[in-house]
């Protein structure tokens, strides 16, 4: 089926509009066929995943010099995915000054659109939080899992260039998530094991997203849901299972509305599927080397919970501490005494980048805690890189010292 | 033997198959500066894309690897066609960036009925995929 455009959308996707904005159109178009949309739906904001030079590579350079044969700029209000390095603090992260250089190009072509740096994969921790219902072209996957789960915004899964696309026409096509009746739950998980901190309700997502690829979860029985757990349980489930929107009963906005009738199986959670997860990421024999911290961006409650849990201890020797959050959170913290009183005690912590996209990461350590499965999932992709997922508490136990 | 497809991004091409059995993920499995396979567990690893029609079930991984096809074609080591089983959003964004013909949904069990080597004609005016040529 071919979808219907209005006489404006046909005149971009001509060309009449210039190359960059006919591609653009073409991209968004082409995806809606192949999903069967019939219509093209205008976006509030977008969110656009492809920065860090470490992933992208010498190839974005060229669709840079595409989309800049016309001066084109983004239509909606706009965000930047994380890159590959603090972009002050590079040096100390020991990023080549070659990778530095292209990593500044990436994110200066970027802003050249119009597009906010925020550097960001939890732009709902810095005031930008979607609207109920809104629909969105938000790309970074637990980040979409926020939006329409704790938020009730509407947005798919997108990939970098097709946010990139609609944030450039203000344009999606309405098909998947846009759509009500596709946002029901096949999965009844009825949590019978505790969530008592961060890493158990990533745990349950891991575990999840393993089992139930891509379906929608309806989960029973949590107790609470505040957005720092929420943001853990929503990149574990997108980490491991691909799944961009969950249900918690009482808990998250559409949890009353959505029909539950075509649910097609109901499972239990329990304390024993939990420790499997944390079975599955407990692979450090030797000592650990890097704690890291901040998948997804850490915010500022969470950075406070680590200077209590640490009170007075230090670092033992031999081990770093890496939080990783947004500049604009990392501003927050410095202007009250918390910045200064973590990195008394040798904790460092990066703005504007991660321990999945920067590879100062990957490549200078190789046995590094977490407490979030999907910073596990990734590092350990590399097969050098051993990683053990524990909760806060036993982490600051295990590298510190009265 | 003609084999009916999903035409997306359109095209005629003649050329080379090179299968993989295993979906692909663009980020990591291939090379946009040689056009090669790199993932060493591919049963078509060292292989190049180069000029081949590409045959493999379906993308998966980083959504930055619409990027990596659309690097394949800038540095001229870009497929002639790609053949899927079923098309995801990665790979029609790349196939749409690079202007590779790109097509879908074979009506028959493709993936049993070509190898790498044989001749194939893509014709998304027709809707068909023909096998020109076996391979012995």
């Amino acid at each position: 089926m071919i979808m219907f455009l209005t006489k404006d959308q046909e005149e971009m996707l001509s060309g009449m509009k210039g190359e960059a904005i006919a591609k653009s159109m073409e991209l968004i178009v082409k995806i809606g066929d192949v999903y069967d949309a019939e219509q093209l739906i205008p976006i509030a904001n977008a969110q656009v995943a492809g920065v860090s030079y470490l992933t992208v590579g010498e190839s974005i350079f060229s669709y840079f010099e595409l989309l800049s044969k016309d001066a084109v700029k983004v239509k909606v209000p706009t965000w930047l995915n994380p890159a590959g390095m603090d972009m002050k603090k590079w040096r100390e992260m020991e990023i080549s000054e070659d990778f530095a250089e292209k990593q500044l190009r990436i994110v200066k072509f970027y802003e050249g659109l119009g597009i906010n740096p925020t550097l960001t994969c939890a732009p709902y921790l810095i005031g930008h939080t979607p609207s109920h219902g809104a629909h969105l072209a938000w790309s970074e996957s637990s980040a979409v899992s926020i939006a329409n789960s704790f938020y009730g915004a509407r947005t798919n899964r997108e990939g970098a260039p097709s946010s990139l696309a609609s944030a450039i026409t203000g344009l999606t096509a309405n098909y998947g998530l846009h759509i009500t009746e596709n946002r029901n739950p096949r999965i009844l998980v009825d949590v019978r094991a505790k969530l008592e901190n961060f890493s158990d309700y990533s745990a349950l997502g891991y575990w999840y997203g393993k089992k139930f690829h891509g379906s929608i979860p309806y989960f029973m029985n949590i107790q609470r849901l505040n957005i720092n757990e929420a943001k853990m349980l929503a990149a574990a489930l997108a980490a491991s299972g691909s799944v961009a929107l969950y249900h918690v009963k009482n808990l998250t906005p559409e949890s009353k509305s959505i029909d539950t009738e075509n649910v097609e199986e109901k499972i239990e959670f329990t304390e024993l599927n939990k420790k499997e997860i944390y079975n599955h990421f407990n692979q450090i024999s030797e000592g650990p080397d890097l704690v890291a911290i901040g998948c997804p961006h850490a915010s500022y409650e969470d950075i406070k919970l680590i200077s209590n849990t640490l009170q007075s201890r230090q670092m033992k020797e031999g081990i770093e501490f890496w939080i990783f959050t947004s500049s604009e959170t990392k501003t927050v913290i410095e202007a009250d005494s918390l910045l200064t009183n973590l990195e008394s005690r040798g904790i460092k912590v990066y703005a504007d980048t991660c321990m999945v996209v920067s590879p100062s990461v990957g490549e200078n350590f190789q046995n590094i805690i977490t407490n979030s499965t999907k910073a596990a999932h990734y590092l350990s992709k590399a097969k050098t890189t051993m990683v053990n997922l524990l909760p806060l508490n036993s982490i600051v136990k295990e590298v510190t010292e009265q | 033997m003609k084999i009916g497809i999903r035409p997306i991004v359109e095209g005629k091409v003649t050329g080379s198959v090179l299968l993989s059995p295993h979906p692909i993920s663009f980020l990591g499995d291939v090379d946009s500066e040689t056009g090669k396979i790199i993932d060493s567990e591919s049963p078509i690893y060292g292989k190049s894309l180069k000029d081949t029609i590409f045959v493999f079930p379906r993308g998966q991984g980083s959504t930055v690897g619409s990027y990596i096809i659309f690097g394949l074609k800038v540095n001229n080591v870009s497929p002639l066609a790609l053949v899927v089983g079923e098309a995801e959003t990665i790979v029609i964004a790349g196939a749409i960036l690079a202007d590779i013909p790109l097509v879908d949904l074979p009506d028959k069990d493709l993936f049993n009925m070509v190898k790498t080597g044989d001749t194939v004609t893509i014709d998304t005016s027709e809707k068909t995929l023909k096998i020109q040529k076996r391979e012995k």
